[in-house]
């Protein structure tokens, strides 16, 4: 045990090497950030005000998905039923139907959807310059549409109508005359 | 012995051996936001001598030790919790090892074939020293690292058993094997 103590003591007067003073500089470099960066973080409740934007925020975009979800599946099913009245018009029989068919007939005639108008509105128009056609002498100018296009259909016995509308995309190409 | 001409050191306190009142005082101010560099000099070279237990450059050392420090300054801790500031010095470094295992391998080639790369743990003053150096860096990892928070650090083996996740009694025994290996290590033939 003795010569445990003697050795410790003989560790005890090695020194450890010191820092470099670089090394101050840069714990002082940090501190300083650190402070700037903790009163950033003192200011007013800045933080969980944006917590709750966007809590606010995401509940806004998860309302409008399941919104736009079941809208979709409205859609779908009315889609479906238009799908099936729709064959009723062509086999709708020319001569009068006997009795017993003419309440189904009329029935069939009262989900009957007719179109009721179609808009396209062009909300973007682009140039993309002169072209020529491949095996052809002659330029093309290229535009690009962007348009929204919108079906309307109406039930003329129900009052009811159904509007699809959709984005589309539209390239024409005009020849160019040098005349 | 040679001595190393460290430029601008002399503003940096000289290491010394603290008695315990004053360590208790340096560590509370280390934890009251006061002067942290008369703090900091205080603890750095033992801290620097820790980390280096697991990385063989004194730069990368220097890095592990300012993160540790800038963590334990900014979370406030007290002189009760002082063997946090170790942990976060061994868990930073192992940390780094990670990060870092092929330039270590690297390193560790270079070094093996290069000796006189590695800066010095130690500040040598004779030839007894510089054995007792080399002899240090021979110990289990395990058993050094205890000796170097015990001689150095100046931790109670209950702060070591904190640090380290270990017993008060695994600390003493590791503590006492070190010291034996050093002693045989040291004993003329």
């Amino acid at each position: 045990m003795n010569d445990l103590s003697e050795i410790e003591n003989e560790l005890r007067k090695l020194r450890p090497a010191r820092p470099s003073p670089i090394l101050f500089e840069r714990i002082e470099e940090a501190m300083m950030d650190r402070r700037a960066g903790a009163s950033h973080a003192r200011q007013p409740a800045r933080l969980p005000y944006n917590r709750l934007s966007l809590g606010f925020g995401l509940a806004a975009a998860a309302v409008l998905v399941l919104f736009a979800a079941v809208n979709m599946e409205r859609r779908q099913e009315r889609g479906e039923k238009i799908a099936q009245n729709s064959p009723a018009p062509e086999t709708r029989p020319v001569l009068p139907a006997p009795r017993g068919e003419s309440e189904i007939t009329r029935s069939t005639f009262s989900n009957e959807f007719v179109p009721a108008g179609a808009t396209r509105l062009v909300y973007n128009t682009r140039d993309e310059g002169l072209q020529f056609a491949r095996g052809s002498g002659q330029p093309l100018r290229r535009l690009r549409y962007q348009t929204h296009e919108t079906w309307q259909w109406r039930n003329p016995t129900t009052g009811a109508s159904l509007r699809v509308s959709y984005p589309s995309e539209e390239v024409v190409l005009i020849p160019v005359s040098g005349q | 012995m040679k001595k190393k001409n460290f430029g601008g050191l002399d503003k940096i306190i000289p290491w010394r051996r603290l008695e315990y009142k004053d360590r208790e005082k340096v560590m509370q101010n280390l934890a009251s936001h006061e002067d942290w560099k008369s703090c900091f000099s205080e603890v750095a070279p033992g801290l620097l001598l820790f980390a280096r237990q697991w990385v063989q450059s004194a730069a990368d050392a220097e890095d592990i030790v300012q993160e540790a420090f800038i963590k334990f300054w900014r979370r406030n801790h007290k002189i009760q919790n002082r063997a946090l500031l170790y942990a976060a010095v061994r868990s930073i470094a192992l940390d780094f090892i990670r990060r870092d295992s092929r330039r270590a391998r690297r390193e560790a080639t270079a070094v093996g074939e290069t000796n006189e790369f590695i800066e010095p743990q130690f500040e040598f003053e004779d030839d007894t020293q510089r054995a007792l150096a080399e002899a240090i860096d021979v110990l289990p990892c395990e058993q050094r690292e205890v000796l170097v928070m015990k001689i150095w650090n100046e931790l109670t083996f209950a702060e070591i058993a904190g640090a380290l996740g270990i017993s008060q009694n695994t600390a003493a025994s590791r503590y006492r094997y070190a010291l034996a290996a050093l002693r045989n290590m040291l004993q003329p033939q």
